[in-house]
């Protein structure tokens, strides 16, 4: 009596975890995760990118060494903060978001000054990395977007009835979104 | 009357130069309508025949390459930002097939003076943004520059399909490579198997010949009689004496009768066929729409004001 009683309450856990989406949750955090981390490739691709372009810049433009030196500290800066997709909460995303915004700023200000340099803007390999630069604004403008887009659909989710319960019960956390800075959502803020 | 018809008149001549702002779900696609064409071009900044050259350069890359490309020209959109109408454009209507993300859309709005290209996930590798940013600089922007808006697309249009063609070769004939290697290996492995295979009949043949008594293979089959025809199945009793010693072995073999035709067993066959028949699609001839497979864009590509 007792196995059967267990049986039934396990079926019943089955049936019922499986309609309150219990499956359709994982699924769909599993997704936000999976959207974070494209993020995050995107703002490492630039972090990459940085210290080619500040040493082809440097060759051609001695006395902006206070500009170089900004871009190169907003990037170290940058790269200690790495948020976790698991604890994605509003500050330590907003944290993050701030850090890379500093090094959005520090290299449209770099690109700026480039315009005073005939030679260095004829140069084939800093043609290609500004290609790259911008390349790379576009697709972590297209990521966030993205994220932001996988992110409302799970918050959404888990806060709905009945999920909410199971939600509650497992521990699926409302995570948090990108939000627009001034100027920076727009993704080719750096025109060239 | 007359002046009627000098103000309508009028306005046809107007209408066209009056230009509309696009919004990316307002540019036709004459792509779904007519397969082999790929530029949409709904505000005549290219000439005709232009847009016939583009649209051939564009057929055989597909052919070549499997990529799907978008042209669109247009004098202006809605918010004037050409990266991301033209990212729309290729994610809204899906370009490139769904499991290769291999579109690419390549946008001129004149009234921005930008031409922007954008790159599907799949072929981000294939067309890095600086080859793209580079055939822009070197190839379509002085001439666009000087107001040739035919000459300027269709170079643009010439080294993309260029580019892609050169890089789908050299990948092949890699591919083509690792081919050779992978069939001498299964050649191998099947020589192997036949001289297994045949190992084993020459023993299996050398065990039936061999004579009990002198331990010799001179059996040789001498005589055989029909014992039992049963269920299709013939008994026989077959006499073997050995060449050399003279023994005689009899062994019991059975084999399928030929001439059985019973009940139970045999095959149900005949010219019947269920189902299938001969379908088929009828093309009317001529125009056939197409499609975009549905590939997703992440931002790859460039552009540029000229």
């Amino acid at each position: 009596m007792k196995k059967i009683s267990k049986l039934l309450v396990a079926l019943i856990a089955l049936v019922g975890l499986n309609s309150c989406g219990y499956n359709t949750m994982t699924e769909k955090e599993e997704a936000v995760n999976k959207a974070w981390s494209n993020v995050e490739n995107q703002y490492q691709r630039r972090s990459d990118l940085i210290p080619n372009l500040v040493n082809t810049v440097k060759g051609y433009a001695q006395h902006e060494q206070t500009t170089l030196s900004a871009v190169l500290e907003a990037r170290s800066k940058a790269t200690q903060i790495t948020v976790n997709a698991e604890d994605l909460t509003p500050e330590k995303l907003k944290e993050y978001q701030e850090a890379q915004g500093q090094v959005t700023s520090a290299l449209g200000k770099l690109l700026a000054i480039t315009e005073a340099y005939p030679d260095l803007k004829a140069n084939e390999n800093f043609k290609e990395l500004q290609a790259q630069l911008e390349g790379t604004e576009n697709r972590i403008s297209v990521e966030r977007r993205n994220f932001n887009e996988v992110v409302g659909d799970y918050n959404t989710y888990i806060r709905k009835f009945p999920q909410n319960i199971i939600a509650g019960l497992f521990g699926f956390d409302k995570r948090a979104y990108f939000e627009a800075e001034a100027g920076s959502e727009k993704a080719p803020t750096v025109e060239f | 009357m007359k002046k009627w018809l000098f103000i309508v008149l009028l306005l046809v001549l107007v209408c066209p130069a009056w230009s509309k702002r696009y919004k990316v779900e307002d540019v036709p696609m004459v792509h779904l309508q007519d397969e082999t064409r790929y530029v949409s071009n709904p505000d005549g900044i290219l000439s005709a025949q232009s847009v016939e050259a583009m649209d051939e350069v564009l057929r055989q890359l597909e052919a070549r390459t499997g990529i799907e490309t978008l042209v669109v020209a247009v004098e202006e959109i809605e918010d004037g930002d050409c990266f991301e109408f033209a990212y729309q454009l290729g994610k809204q209507n899906g370009v490139g097939k769904k499991e290769a993300d291999n579109g690419l859309v390549i946008l001129l709005v004149r009234g921005e003076r930008c031409v922007q290209f954008v790159t599907g996930y799949g072929i981000e590798g294939n067309l890095p943004d600086a080859i793209c940013k580079r055939i822009q600089e070197r190839d379509m922007f002085p001439l666009l520059r000087q107001g040739k808006w035919d000459e300027g697309m269709l170079a643009g249009i010439k080294s993309v399909n260029t580019y892609l063609t050169d890089y789908d070769e050299w990948k092949s004939s890699d591919a083509a490579e690792e081919n050779l290697e992978g069939l001498l290996i299964m050649v191998g492995g099947f020589a192997l198997l036949v001289f297994a295979f045949l190992l084993f009949c020459f023993f299996v043949v050398l065990r039936q010949t061999k004579c009990p008594y002198c331990k010799k293979s001179g059996l040789q089959r001498s005589n055989s009689r029909l014992i039992s025809r049963k269920n299709g199945i013939k008994t026989n009793e077959v006499i073997y004496t050995c060449k050399y010693c003279g023994h005689t072995v009899v062994r019991q073999e059975q084999e399928e009768d030929d001439n059985y035709t019973g009940f139970g067993g045999g095959t149900l066959g005949g010219p019947f066929v269920f189902g299938g028949g001969h379908g088929g699609s009828f093309h009317g001839g001529g125009f056939s729409g197409g499609s975009f497979g549905g590939g997703s864009f992440g931002g790859g590509g460039a552009g540029g004001r000229f």
